[in-house]
């Protein structure tokens, strides 16, 4: 299988990781992950004003690469790009005034057609992978180890552009299981770490992170899987003054890689005072995959 | 848009000795170099320095019966643009330490390399800051610095073979033996030379050069240059101030009889400054928009020889300035591109240059001076030139063969500039030829200076087109965007320890001027013309002939 | 060739009606129509960037852009030269910069507030893909960026056109500067030949060619070995006259 793939500009930059596991991972699943030849910025952060179609130029420029390729669907694994994308291709698909402004002022390009379907990695692995052939494939189950799925704000939120139900949190605890781990839940699975108040107030994001992993850590959990590098980022950077609370944050394509015996490309989370590859290697997770790396 | 049917017929016969031609080009077969006395005679008969009547000897100055190109005697034999009994000289408007005139390539790193020895400079330019042939130069610049196959012994050797051996050898020293350094100082400035994936610097061999050694940048090696050194100075911007749209009209000398900085003319304001500097250095450029003997010129609008007028005014010597280098291939047609430059690249790769059968007449990389008369010789005595649609002749430059030597696409990936701008006008270089015939390119000689880059006036320096002596009586490819880097970084130095350390006050005078403009009436001189040029005029004849004011009327002129 | 009646045809200078013969470019077209330059024309071929020039068609909504000295004047064009734009150059210490996307970040933050409008990919007449070099290094890719916008004459008319307010002529140089500078491989083999330059070892050889008689150094050229033209760097020349020992391979 072949799908258009838009990593975003933070997985090539602070969040190389995130990228680099993906597309292992996938390439282990038999998806071949194809990055989109030419892509921009998705404009980061969904432009909430209803007459803002400025910033809606980016994503849905980035609509059109998808169908410049031919395909109907873009795959996004940052969580960010995912929204940003999915709400600019809902808008439009269900706007067409707005679509109509929007391709005649892109009269540069081809006009986007309303079709291409935004969906994130985790709906991949769940709806065209599916859940019981990852379990088939994995060379490496991830046994006792306790992982908390934590969601964050933007793969529920808002519902037209949620990756499942926002009641019904399921994809990465699915994923979590089919890998031989134990999800485990907890109370702030979707509570938002604070977001970009890390550079305005990062207080804020410091009891966030507090809040999250003590409610982790009191659930029983030993890490946390992300898929959002801000979330990471923020869970990371913030714990150093936790003490006791410090915890391993992974992203869920590293634990999906080193399932699936590939290189899970571990290098950012060793910056975390609790750092995931050790923590890994202690619970003898990492021999199967050190050949690999 | 593209070839009329004329030239597409006269390209058909090309195309049919093209297949044989790149074989024996792939067998390392190739028509025969001239021989040096083969040169020197084809040189007498055609070069355009060679023409009787084009020159006239001097009447005033300190080369007074030397001779030069009229376009060049009528601008020295004239008076200052400006009357020096009105300029106070007390109102300093800028003071520095070291000012250098000129934007370029080398006053850009003359202003860098002063800055670096601790002086703070004026940088003052005619146009903008980087409105200079540099910018221009696309080939490639020289070095010896694969030393396994190459040293600047036989750069030095190649280089004084192509100015006929007249050039100054301690000028070419200096040129060759500094060379590899200029090239590691623009990469660690963050020059993006091309290279081999290991950091091996590409080079190409030139025409009268033994070793591959041109080292570029695509197809705009000088812009790519120029690009650079001119951002360098922009960060430097606490030390080193830009005046553009500034040319110096005179130097002011003090009563020590050393240069004391310069007047300027700000020519949007119409206005003239006074810069008090301790150090000059004239980096002024060229002189090909003076059309010498009405030849189209590949150089840059303001190219129009100031820095001669006003150092020759000041008591400075000239040297090889009878000499001008006409580019072989300089584009002729459409006449939308005429007078650009085809970079010398395309001969130096390989291509043929054929006449109007199809047929080589010289070899593709004898020096320019040679390979330009070849041209003429071949228009103007055996009249198998390519006739051009809008008159006077032309020479093919087999580009698409380069196609079959060294791959498809090799064109778009090496000369991405040249196809850009004949794409525009619906011509692909990568499967049509170009119609090339000799353009003013380069003044050869200019004013004497020494390898320190001073001069005979104290505290007067020099670098780049403006000097003579490097090349001799002809310049080759690639050696004039390191004369103006190795020649502009010294002027540079030397003029910031000369402002630290020789610098005299004293009153500071246009006596020269006022003594320049006499000798001028006493040689019984008449002319309307004044100098420095500064700009040339291309508005049209008939409404040139319609522009009726005779002085300021009101406050238009 | 037989001499052919010029056709003129008309031209608006800023909104001033010019006849002008037909195929002249826009630059010699205005010289023709009267005009002195002083700004707004430098180098007549091209690439350095003084001559940008924005015009319309009638009947067009389009702006479209030209070099004045490249581009033939076509009837009925309206034109105006843009000559200078304001665009902040930030000087930073390039050799203290570390050779990463955040050098870039740090100097000019507002690329970030690029949304991929596109315009000034439209107006670039070097047809640099601007929005494109911009969104490589937002995404880190410095060495593609340099590349990319390697033909960039910095004649500004993106930047007159960004949304973002970014000057990305200058954004695009420091890339450049950076990839050629702290990214590309380093070329050995002339930080050799530079230090054996500075160690002054090529000082006795030049001083004895110096020292030669014009006939002396005429055999020199006349016998000196010649590098085939497809040798490439592997090449070793049967002569090694003046070539120092030590640095041969």
């Amino acid at each position: 299988m072949k799908l258009s793939y838009l990593p975003g500009c933070t997985l090539k930059t602070k969040a190389q990781d995130l990228d680099l596991s993906t597309v292992a991972a996938m390439e282990a699943l038999d998806v071949e992950l194809e990055e989109l030849p030419r892509w921009n910025c998705c404009g980061t952060v969904f432009s909430f004003a209803d007459d803002d179609l400025m910033h809606q130029i980016a994503p849905v420029r980035n609509l059109i690469r998808a169908q410049e390729q031919g395909g109907d669907k873009l795959v996004t694994v940052c969580s960010f790009c995912f929204n940003t994308l999915k709400r600019a291709s809902l808008l439009v698909k269900e706007n067409s005034d707005k679509l109509d402004t929007l391709n005649t002022f892109m009269d540069e390009e081809e006009d986007y057609t309303g079709n291409i379907n935004v969906v994130h990695l985790l709906e991949v692995l769940r709806d065209e992978v599916g859940w019981d052939q990852i379990e088939g494939k994995v060379q490496n189950p991830l046994k006792d180890l306790k992982v908390a799925a934590y969601y964050g704000c933007t793969l529920h939120r808002p519902k037209e552009a949620a990756i499942e139900p926002p009641n019904k949190l399921e994809a990465l605890n699915d994923l979590i299981t089919a890998l031989g781990a134990t999800p485990v839940d907890f109370p702030d699975m979707t509570t938002c770490c604070g977001s970009y108040q890390a550079v305005a107030n990062p207080e804020i994001v410091i009891n966030r992170t507090r809040e999250i992993l003590s409610s982790a850590k009191e659930s029983g959990a030993e890490m946390i899987a992300v898929s959002c590098p801000l979330c990471e980022c923020n869970l990371r950077e913030n714990q150093k003054e936790l003490g006791e609370l410090r915890m391993p944050i992974i992203y869920f394509t590293q634990l999906l890689a080193l399932a699936l015996g590939v290189d899970p490309h571990l290098h950012q989370c060793e910056k975390n005072p609790a750092d995931a590859r050790s923590f890994l290697e202690s619970k003898g997770l990492l021999a199967a995959c050190t050949a690999a790396e | 848009m593209g070839y009329p049917e004329s030239l597409k017929n006269l390209i058909k016969k090309i195309e049919e000795t093209r297949p044989d031609r790149v074989e024996k080009k792939k067998a390392g077969i190739e028509i025969p170099a001239m021989t040096l006395d083969e040169r020197a005679t084809l040189l007498e008969a055609h070069h355009p320095d060679c023409i009787p009547g084009t020159r006239r000897e001097l009447k005033v100055g300190p080369s007074q019966g030397y001779a030069v190109a009229h376009e060049f005697a009528d601008l020295l034999e004239s008076k200052s643009r400006v009357d020096p009994d009105k300029v106070d000289l007390s109102q300093i408007d800028y003071e520095t330490d070291v000012l250098v005139i000129g934007g370029g390539g080398a006053g850009t790193s003359a202003a860098l390399l002063a800055q670096e020895n601790g002086a703070k400079v004026i940088l003052t330019t005619k146009l903008r800051h980087g409105d200079a042939n540099t910018m221009m130069a696309e080939g490639g610049i020289q070095a010896a610095d694969k030393l396994w196959k190459d040293s600047p012994g036989y750069h030095y050797i190649d280089t004084l073979g192509g100015g006929h051996f007249s050039n100054v050898p301690e000028l070419a020293y200096r040129l060759v033996n500094d060379a590899p350094d200029v090239l590691h100082w623009l990469e660690n400035l963050g020059m993006m030379f091309w290279k081999k994936p290991d950091g091996t610097m590409d080079t190409l061999p030139a025409a009268g050069f033994c070793r591959s050694r041109l080292h570029f940048a695509g197809d705009i090696t000088g812009a790519e240059i120029m690009r650079v050194v001119r951002d360098e100075a922009r960060n430097r911007e606490e030390d080193i101030t830009v005046l553009e749209f500034s040319p110096v009209i005179e130097l002011i000398l003090n009563e020590n009889g050393q240069c004391a900085g310069a007047l300027i003319y700000n020519m949007e304001t119409e206005e003239y400054s006074i810069i008090r500097a301790k150090a000059t250095i004239v980096a002024t450029g060229g002189s090909g928009r003076l059309h010498i003997q009405n030849f189209v010129t590949t150089n840059h609008y303001g190219a129009t020889a100031d820095g001669i007028v006003m150092t020759y005014r000041a008591g400075l010597k000239l040297k090889f300035l009878h000499t001008l280098q006409y580019h072989p291939t300089g584009c002729v047609f459409p006449e939308q591109l005429e007078g650009l430059l085809i970079t010398e690249k395309f001969r130096a790769a390989g291509s043929h240059v054929l006449n109007v059968d199809g047929e080589q007449f010289v070899y593709e990389r004898e020096p320019r001076d040679v390979e330009a008369a070849a041209y003429i010789k071949e228009a103007n005595e055996r009249g198998k030139a390519v006739p051009r649609p809008t008159g006077g002749w032309g020479i093919w430059l087999d580009s698409p063969m380069l196609e079959l030597i060294y791959g498809e696409g090799y064109i778009k990936r090496e000369f991405p500039g040249k196809c850009k701008q004949f794409g525009r006008h619906g011509i692909d270089i990568s499967k049509e030829p170009m119609i090339v015939y000799p353009t003013l390119h380069y003044q050869n000689g200019g004013v004497e200076f020494k390898e320190t880059g001073e001069t005979d006036i104290p505290g007067l320096f020099m670098a780049g087109e403006v000097g003579g002596g490097i090349h001799g009586e002809n310049r080759l490819m690639g050696n004039s965007l390191l004369d103006i880097l190795v020649f502009g970084r010294i002027a540079g130095a030397n003029a910031a320890i000369y402002a630290k350390e020789k610098a005299q006050d004293g009153k500071m005078s246009l006596a020269h001027v006022n003594a320049y403009n006499k000798e001028v009436e006493e040689a019984g001189i008449e002319t309307e013309v004044v100098s420095p040029m500064l700009l040339p005029n291309y508005i049209e004849k008939k409404v040139r002939d319609r522009q009726h004011s005779s002085h300021y009327v009101g406050n238009i002129r | 060739m037989e001499a052919t009646e010029t056709k003129m045809i008309p031209i608006y200078i800023m909104g001033k009606r010019y006849e002008v013969p037909e195929g002249l470019t826009i630059m010699k077209a205005m010289e023709y129509a009267g005009y002195q330059y002083i700004r707004g024309c430098g180098c007549r071929g091209g690439i350095c960037g003084a001559c940008g020039t924005i015009y319309r068609k009638p009947g067009d909504y389009k702006i479209y852009s030209a070099l004045a000295c490249q581009t033939a004047a076509e009837p009925d064009m309206y034109l105006t030269q843009l000559p200078f734009f304001p665009a902040n150059h930030v000087p930073s210490n390039y050799a203290e910069l570390e050779g990463v996307p955040e050098d870039i970040y740090k100097l000019y933050p507002e690329l970030f507030r690029c949304v991929a409008c596109n315009a000034c990919s439209k107006i670039c007449p070097m047809d640099v893909p601007v929005m494109d070099v911009i969104a490589y290094i937002k995404r880190g890719d410095i060495e593609k960026a340099a590349f990319e916008a390697f033909d960039c004459i910095q004649c500004g008319l993106c930047t007159s056109r960004c949304f973002a307010e970014a000057p990305q002529f200058h954004i695009m140089q420091l890339a450049r500067r950076i990839y050629g500078g702290k990214l590309a491989p380093k070329a050995k083999h002339n930080a050799e030949a530079a230090q054996a330059v500075r160690e002054g070892k090529f000082d006795a050889m030049l001083n004895q060619l110096m020292s030669m008689s014009t006939e002396e150094i005429k055999k020199e050229y006349i016998e000196r070995e010649i590098e085939p033209e497809t040798a490439g760097d592997d090449w070793k020349p049967k002569d090694a006259k003046w070539l120092i020992e030590e640095f041969l391979r």
